[in-house]
C-alpha cells in the first residue's frame, strides 16, 4: 500500500499546532478563527465589509471608539456595560465548567439562573433592606436557590438514573413557565409587560455613577466574577475535592474502586454548579436587567457551553472564551444598528465556534496521526540514509 | 509451492509506535491444523486479522489458494471461506443463537410475496441442523446473554460453519476454558480437520499445541522466528524460541507458614443489578501467608467476590470479617484504611484513571491523606517525590516518568504501576484479581515474584484467577466456584488439575 | 371528552413520531439528544418550502402541506448530517455533539427565516406563514360516543405519521437492515464482524432520525404553531427523548409513553377552559408534560435497559 507524503502544507500546520500540550490552546483558537473565517464569509455575502464588522462589535463593547457618542456616554461607558454583562457570562461560563468536570453536563444554567434571580427579586429585590443587608443577602437567595436546583438535578442523576441533560432541561421549562405564571399574575408592571424593577438597594449593577464626567453602570458582581475565577483555578488543582471531581468526571469506576464517593461528589459537582449559576442569575437579573422578562429564558446559559467548550473547561481559558464570546454577542446589537448586520449572524457564529470547538477531538487525532505518519516518514528517510551511506 | 492454500509473503504491518509484523513469510498447508505461537504482543492476532482481511498489510502480499488478495475486507475474507473466532467473541448478547449466527447473511423470504422480511424460522432449522452435524449441539432460539462462556464459543464457530468456511481461525480460543472443555474443543478441532477444514490456531500454550497441530509457527516481537514440525521439536525448545531465552516453569515457592485468618467471608451473597444471584451462600477464610485461590470459569461469580470483599457491590447476605472487624457494611475507603489491598480485574476501568498522570494514579488510595493533603490541599510535590520512589522500586517504565499520562503506558507497566500502588499499602490483606492477565511472559513472572514476595512476608492473599496454571503454581489453598457457589475447598497440594477441571464444570463429589 | 381525544392524538403523535426517530439513532448506538433541533431544522426547510411555492398552488390546495412533509423529512435528514458526522466521523462526545446540534439549529434558522423573509419575500418577519391544514372528520364513526373523538377533526398528517410509524417498525424489527441496525446499539464489533459497515449502518441510522424528527416537527408547525418561527424549539424534541426512555426504546410501548403526554397535556388544557381560570393559568398547564416526565422517569428510568452500545465510540481498530 502506498501512502501519501506528508505534504509542506501539513507540516506547517503542525508545527503551529504544536505539541499535545499547546493544542490545549491552539486548537480552541483554530475553532475561532474558523468561526469568524465563516462569519466573515457570510457578511460578504450580505453585502457588508467583514472588517468593519467585527470593528462594530469590539466597538459596541467598547474596546475602540465610535464615531460620536450620544451625550453623557464614551468608551468607558461602553465598556462598563460590557463588564455589566460579561459577569453573568463568566459565572454561567464557570456553572457549566464544574459540572462538567465531573462529567456531567449541566444544560440547566439559564433556569437555574431564572429560579435563584426570581427567588432574590420577590424576597429581597422588593423588600426595601438598606444597601449593606441587601446586596449581600440577594448573592446568598441566588446561590441557595441555584445550589438546590442544581442539587435536586444532581439527586435525580445518582438516585433514579436520570439523564441530567434531560432533566435540566425538563426542570428549565417548569421554572420558565412556574416563574411567568407567578410574575404575571402578581409582581408584573402594567407598562412594561415585565416584572417590577427591583429596589437600586439590592441591585448588584450601580446605575447612574458619575466618573470622569459620565453616567456609567458599575457592576460590583464582577470583581466577584474574577475572585470566582481564581478561587476555581486553585479548587480545580489543588484541593482534595477538586481531585476527587476531576477523579469522577474521568472514570466513574476507577474513582468509586478509590474510595471516592460518586453519589456525593456528584451532588457537589451539581450543587458548586447551581450555585454558581445562582451568582450568573444575580448578576443577571439583580444586576444587568433589574427586572424579569417573563416565559423568556436567557440564552446565556446555554452560551456558556460554547464558552466552556472552548476554554477547555479550565477556569482561565474560560476567562478568554467568555471575553471573546460576550464581544459577539453584546457586540452583536451594534453591529446591527451601525452597519446593519442582522443580529443572528453574531449568535450563528458562536453556534459556529461550539460547532468546531465539539470537532476538537477529531482534529487532536488527525493532528496526532499526522505527526506519527511524519516521525515514521522521517524515522525511514534516516534509515535510508544510513543505508546508503554504508552502501 | 501452489500446494499451499494460505500464503504469506513478506507481509508488514505498523501501528503508530510499534511494528506489529515485521517482514512476515509463510504458507499453510490445507487439511492441516497450524499453530502460531508467540507472547502477547508478538503479532499474532495482528497477522491473522490481516488473513481475515481486518487490517491491510502496509507491505507483502497474500495469496489465498493461489490467488493474490486484492481487496481486505472481512467481507471478501469470509467470500473466499475464511472465518475467524475471535478472543473476545463478537456476539450480540440480546440475539437469539440463531440471529448471531445469520448476521450480514439473513435468509429472506416475502410476506404476502412481497414485503422481505428476515427469515429466522427457516435459519433455526438450519443452525440447528449444522450443530448436529459437528456435535456442538446448541438450542438456535436461546439468547446468548444466557449463555455461559463455552456456548458462546460454539457459537462463534456454528458462524463460522453456517458460512461454509474452509480456513478456520482460532484466536486463544482456551483461554477461557476448563481443562475439560479444552479436551471438547480439541477434539471437535480434529473432527474439522477429519471433514477437510484447514485450521489456524493462535495460542501460547504449548501442550495444546503438542495435543493437536501438525506445524507450527513461532512469532517474537513481530518477527516470524521459526516454523517448525510440531512431532519433532519439544515443548522446552519451544518456549525458549517464542521468549527469546531460556524459561523456568517452575517457581521458587516457600514452605507456607500460615498465622492467624485475616480475611473471613461467612455465608456471603451478593445481587447483581438484575437482583440475580451471582455469590450463593459462600464461606471461606485467609490466612497469614495463605495464597487461597478462587479458580472457575469466566463469569461464575468469582470477580462478584472480590468486589463484594473490596466494597465496590454490597452484600446481599451474609458477613465479611478483615482481622476479626466486622466490614460487611463499611465503605470502600474505610475497608482499605483496616487493611485491603485490591488488584481489580479490569485495569483500565477500575485500577487507573487512563487520564490522571502516572503520580496521580499511584497516589489514588492515599491522595487525601498527610502529607499529600493538607487541609483539604493537595501537595503535588509530595505526590511526584512518592512517585518517583515507587517507579524506581517498581521498576515501572514510561515515556516521562511520575508525569506520563498513564493511558499511553503499556499494559504490563500499567499493571505494575497498580500492584506498587497496592502493595505498598502494606496491607495485611491483597486480593489479586486476574492479575496476569494479558501480559507477557516477563511481566507475568515479575508479578508472581511479587505474589509470592507478599506471602513471605504474611500478607493474606485472596487470588481470583482464570488460568488454572497460575492457581495450581501459586496457591496454597484452592476453592473451586461454580455458577455462584464453593464447590470444593481443599489444599492445593491434594488437588490435581483435572479435578479441579471437573469442579469448575459443576461437577459434585 | 372529544376535545381531549382530538388535541391528544394531534399532539401525541407527531411527538411519537420524533420519539421512533430517537429509537432508530439510539438503538443504533448513536445517542441523540439533537432531537430537538432535528424536528426544528425539519420544519424549518418544509416551512420554507411551502412559503416559497405559495404562489404556485391555489389558496385552498391542501398539496402544499404534503409536500411540506416530504421536504421537512429530506431537510430533518440534511440536517442530522452534522449530528452523523460529529459522532461517527469525527468521533465527538455524542452527548456534546446533540447539545451543539440543537443550539446550532437555533441559530441557523432564526438567520435564515429572517434573512429569507428580507431578502426574497422583501418583509420583514421571523416567521413563515403555513397554508391551513384541513382536518377531517369520518362519519359515521365521528358519532360514535368516545371513540368518536378519534375520527373527529383529524389532521391528514396524523394518518401519514401511523402509516410512516408501521414502516420504521417493519424495516426495524423484520429486514436485514433493521437487524443489523439493531445489533450495532448492542455489539458493533459483531457487525463489523459480520461484515457489515457498522459507521454507514449508524449513519443511515442517524439520518433517518433526522427524516422522522423533521416529520414530527412539520407536524407541529401545521398543528400547535400554525406557523414556522424559532418558537418551535420548546423541548418538544427533549419530550420526545423522555418518552423513547420511558418506552424502554420499544416502538410500541414508547407510542403509549407519547400518547400520555398527549392526553396529560389535553387534559389540562381542558380543564383550564372548563373552570373558566384567567389565561395566565395556562402557563400552569404548560408545565404538565415536563412534570409528567420528570416524575415517570423517576419510576422508570432505573429499570429501563438502554441499548448496550449506546453513547460509545466505535473504533474499528480496537478489539
Amino acid at each position: 500500500m502506498k501512502r501519501n507524503k506528508t505534504s509542506p502544507l501539513s507540516r506547517a500546520f503542525l508545527k503551529v499546532m504544536g505539541d499535545e500540550k499547546r493544542q490545549a490552546i491552539t486548537i480552541p483558537l483554530f475553532a475561532v478563527f474558523l468561526s469568524l473565517l465563516a462569519g466573515a464569509v457570510l457578511m460578504l455575502l450580505l453585502g457588508k465589509n467583514p472588517v468593519e464588522g467585527y470593528r462594530s462589535l469590539l466597538q459596541g463593547c467598547g474596546m475602540l471608539p465610535k464615531a460620536k457618542y450620544a451625550g453623557g456616554k464614551g468608551m468607558f461607558t461602553d465598556f462598563m456595560s460590557y463588564l455589566d454583562i460579561w459577569t453573568p457570562m463568566l459565572f454561567a461560563s464557570l456553572a457549566v465548567a464544574v459540572a462538567y468536570k465531573a462529567g456531567l453536563f449541566n444544560i440547566g444554567v439559564s433556569g437555574q439562573m431564572l429560579l435563584g434571580g426570581f427567588i432574590a427579586s420577590i424576597t429581597v429585590g422588593y423588600s426595601g433592606l438598606p444597601a449593606v443587608v441587601a446586596k449581600p443577602l440577594t448573592i446568598v437567595v441566588c446561590v441557595v436557590a441555584g445550589a438546590l436546583a442544581g442539587m435536586l438535578i444532581g439527586v435525580l442523576k445518582y438516585r433514579f438514573n436520570i439523564n441530567e441533560v434531560v432533566s435540566a432541561i425538563m426542570l428549565n421549562y417548569i421554572f420558565q413557565y412556574v416563574i411567568s405564571f407567578f410574575i404575571l399574575t402578581f409582581f408584573v408592571n402594567p407598562i412594561t409587560r415585565q416584572s417590577e424593577t427591583v429596589s437600586a438597594a439590592a441591585r448588584l449593577t450601580m446605575q447612574d455613577v458619575e466618573i470622569f464626567g459620565m453616567k456609567t453602570v458599575v457592576p460590583l458582581g464582577f470583581i466577584l466574577a474574577i475572585i470566582a475565577v481564581f478561587v476555581m483555578q486553585f479548587f480545580i488543582n489543588r484541593t482534595r475535592q477538586g481531585f476527587e471531581l476531576k477523579a469522577v468526571g474521568t472514570s466513574r469506576g476507577a474513582a468509586e474502586y478509590a474510595g471516592i464517593s460518586s453519589k456525593r461528589t456528584i451532588l457537589l459537582a451539581m450543587s458548586l454548579s447551581g450555585a454558581l449559576a445562582g451568582l450568573a442569575g444575580a448578576t443577571y437579573y439583580l444586576g444587568y436587567l433589574g427586572s424579569i422578562q417573563p416565559k423568556v429564558l436567557t440564552t446565556t446559559g446555554f452560551d456558556a457551553i460554547a464558552v466552556c467548550l472552548l476554554g477547555n473547561a479550565n477556569p482561565v481559558g474560560i476567562l478568554a472564551s467568555s471575553f471573546l464570546i460576550t464581544i459577539i454577542t453584546k457586540g452583536g446589537t451594534y453591529m446591527n444598528s451601525s452597519i446593519g448586520v442582522p443580529q443572528e449572524v453574531s449568535s450563528l457564529i458562536t453556534g459556529l465556534m461550539l460547532l468546531f470547538a465539539a470537532c476538537g477531538v477529531y482534529i487532536r487525532a488527525r493532528l496526532k496521526r499526522a505527526k506519527d505518519r511524519q516521525e515514521q516518514e522521517e524515522k525511514e528517510a534516516q534509515q535510508a540514509k544510513k543505508e546508503g551511506g554504508k552502501a | 509451492m501452489d500446494d499451499y492454500i494460505v500464503e504469506m509473503r513478506h507481509v508488514t504491518k505498523r501501528f503508530p509506535g510499534i511494528v506489529a509484523n515485521d517482514d512476515i513469510s509463510l504458507g499453510i498447508k490445507k487439511g492441516e491444523i497450524f499453530a502460531l505461537l508467540g507472547e502477547n504482543g508478538a503479532g499474532k492476532s495482528t497477522l491473522m486479522s490481516i488473513l481475515f482481511g481486518m487490517y491491510e498489510p502496509d507491505e507483502g502480499e497474500v495469496y489465498i489458494r493461489g490467488k493474490k488478495v486484492e481487496t481486505f475486507s472481512p467481507n471478501h475474507a469470509t467470500a473466499l471461506s475464511i472465518g475467524m473466532v475471535h478472543q473476545h467473541f463478537k456476539l450480540v448478547s440480546d440475539y437469539t443463537i440463531t440471529e448471531n449466527i445469520i448476521l450480514g447473511m439473513e435468509p429472506r423470504r416475502r410476506l404476502g410475496g412481497i414485503l422481505p422480511v428476515v427469515d429466522v424460522k427457516s435459519a433455526d432449522k438450519k443452525v440447528a441442523e449444522l450443530s448436529r452435524k459437528f456435535g456442538l449441539e446448541v438450542d438456535p432460539t436461546q439468547k446468548i446473554e444466557d449463555l455461559n462462556v463455552s456456548m458462546q464459543q460454539r457459537v462463534e464457530i456454528l458462524k463460522m460453519l453456517y458460512r461454509e468456511a474452509e480456513i478456520l481461525i482460532f484466536d486463544e480460543p482456551t483461554a477461557v476454558l476448563t481443562p475439560q472443555e479444552i479436551e471438547f474443543l480439541l477434539e471437535i478441532i480434529r473432527e474439522m480437520r477429519r471433514k477437510g477444514k484447514t485450521i489456524i490456531l493462535i495460542t501460547h500454550k504449548l501442550e495444546e499445541i503438542k495435543k493437536v497441530a501438525d506445524r507450527c509457527a513461532i512469532l517474537c516481537r513481530g518477527k516470524l522466528v521459526d516454523v517448525c514440525s510440531v512431532a519433532d521439536t519439544s515443548t522446552k525448545e519451544m518456549a525458549a524460541r517464542m521468549v527469546g531465552r531460556e524459561v523456568s516453569f517452575e517457581l521458587e515457592k516457600e514452605p507456607a507458614k500460615f498465622g492467624k485468618p485475616v480475611l473471613q467471608v461467612e455465608n456471603l451473597t451478593v445481587k447483581n443489578d438484575d437482583g440475580f444471584t451471582v455469590v450463593n451462600d459462600v464461606s471461606f477464610s485467609v490466612r497469614q501467608g495463605e495464597i487461597f485461590a478462587i479458580a472457575g470459569v469466566a463469569g461464575n461469580g468469582q470477580v462478584e467476590i472480590a468486589d463484594a470483599v473490596a466494597g465496590l457491590l454490597p452484600a446481599a447476605g451474609g458477613t465479611i470479617k478483615l482481622a476479626g472487624q466486622d466490614i460487611t457494611r463499611a465503605s470502600v475507603r474505610a475497608r482499605s484504611e483496616q487493611g485491603l489491598a485490591y488488584i481489580p480485574e479490569d485495569r483500565q476501568a477500575r485500577g487507573l484513571i487512563l487520564d490522571f498522570t502516572l503520580s496521580e494514579n499511584l497516589l489514588l488510595k492515599r491522595y487525601y491523606q498527610q502529607p499529600y493533603c493538607v487541609k483539604n490541599v493537595l501537595h503535588r510535590d509530595k505526590f511526584d517525590e512518592k512517585s518517583r520512589d515507587l517507579i524506581q522500586r517498581f521498576d515501572i517504565r514510561s515515556g516521562q516518568e511520575e508525569a506520563t499520562i498513564v493511558r499511553s503506558m503499556s499494559g504490563g507497566n500499567q499493571q505494575k504501576a497498580i500492584v506498587a500502588r497496592e502493595i505498598e499499602l502494606d496491607a495485611p490483606c491483597i486480593v489479586f484479581v486476574q492479575p496476569t492477565r494479558g501480559l507477557d511472559i516477563g511481566a507475568i513472572e515479575h508479578i508472581h515474584e511479587q505474589i509470592l514476595a507478599e506471602r513471605s512476608k504474611g500478607k493474606a492473599i485472596l487470588l481470583i484467577s482464570l488460568e488454572l496454571d497460575e492457581i495450581m503454581n501459586l496457591a496454597d489453598t484452592i476453592g473451586v466456584i461454580y455458577n455462584g457457589q464453593l464447590l470444593k475447598t481443599a489444599p492445593a497440594d491434594s488437588l490435581t488439575t483435572n479435578e479441579v477441571g471437573q469442579f469448575m464444570m459443576g461437577v459434585k463429589e | 371528552m372529544n376535545d381531549i381525544i382530538v388535541n391528544g392524538m394531534a399532539f401525541s403523535l407527531p411527538l411519537f413520531i420524533i420519539a421512533v426517530g430517537g429509537i432508530y439513532s439510539e438503538r443504533s448506538g448513536v445517542t441523540n439528544l439533537a432531537l430537538e433541533g432535528f424536528q426544528g431544522a425539519g420544519a424549518f426547510f418544509g416551512a420554507l418550502f411551502v412559503t416559497l411555492t405559495s404562489g404556485m398552488f391555489a389558496a385552498t390546495s391542501q398539496l402544499p402541506m404534503y409536500l411540506a412533509l416530504v421536504v421537512a423529512m429530506a431537510g430533518g435528514a440534511l440536517y442530522a448530517v452534522i449530528h452523523a458526522v460529529l459522532c461517527i466521523k469525527f468521533k465527538a462526545n455524542q452527548v456534546i455533539s446533540g447539545v451543539v446540534v440543537n443550539i446550532l439549529a437555533m441559530a441557523l434558522t432564526d438567520f435564515l427565516t429572517s434573512q429569507i423573509n428580507t431578502g426574497v419575500l422583501g418583509q420583514s418577519s421571523d416567521k413563515f406563514v403555513l397554508t391551513v391544514s384541513g382536518r377531517w372528520t369520518i362519519q359515521p364513526l365521528a358519532s360514535i360516543p368516545v371513540i368518536g373523538g378519534f375520527f373527529t377533526n383529524v389532521y391528514p398528517f396524523e394518518l401519514i405519521i401511523i402509516v410512516v410509524a408501521l414502516v420504521a417498525w417493519y424495516a426495524m424489527y423484520r429486514t436485514r437492515f433493521g437487524m443489523r441496525l439493531r445489533a450495532c446499539g448492542d455489539n458493533p464489533y459483531a457487525v463489523d464482524a459480520a461484515g457489515c459497515n457498522v459507521a454507514r449502518l449508524q449513519f443511515s441510522a442517524v439520518l433517518i432520525s433526522g427524516a422522522l424528527s423533521g416529520l414530527g416537527g412539520m407536524c407541529f408547525a401545521y398543528s400547535v404553531f400554525g406557523n414556522y418561527s424559532t418558537s418551535i424549539y420548546t423541548g418538544y424534541g427533549y419530550l420526545a427523548i423522555a418518552a423513547m426512555i420511558f418506552g424502554n426504546w420499544k416502538i410500541p410501548q414508547t407510542l403509549g409513553a407519547c400518547f400520555l403526554f398527549g392526553f396529560a397535556r389535553a387534559a389540562g388544557y381542558a380543564l383550564v377552559q372548563k373552570l373558566g381560570m384567567p389565561s395566565t393559568y395556562s402557563d400552569l398547564i404548560m408545565i404538565l408534560p415536563y412534570a409528567l416526565t420528570l416524575l415517570l422517569l423517576v419510576f422508570f428510568s432505573k429499570n429501563n435497559r438502554a441499548p448496550r452500545a449506546l453513547g460509545e465510540i466505535y473504533d474499528k481498530g480496537k478489539r
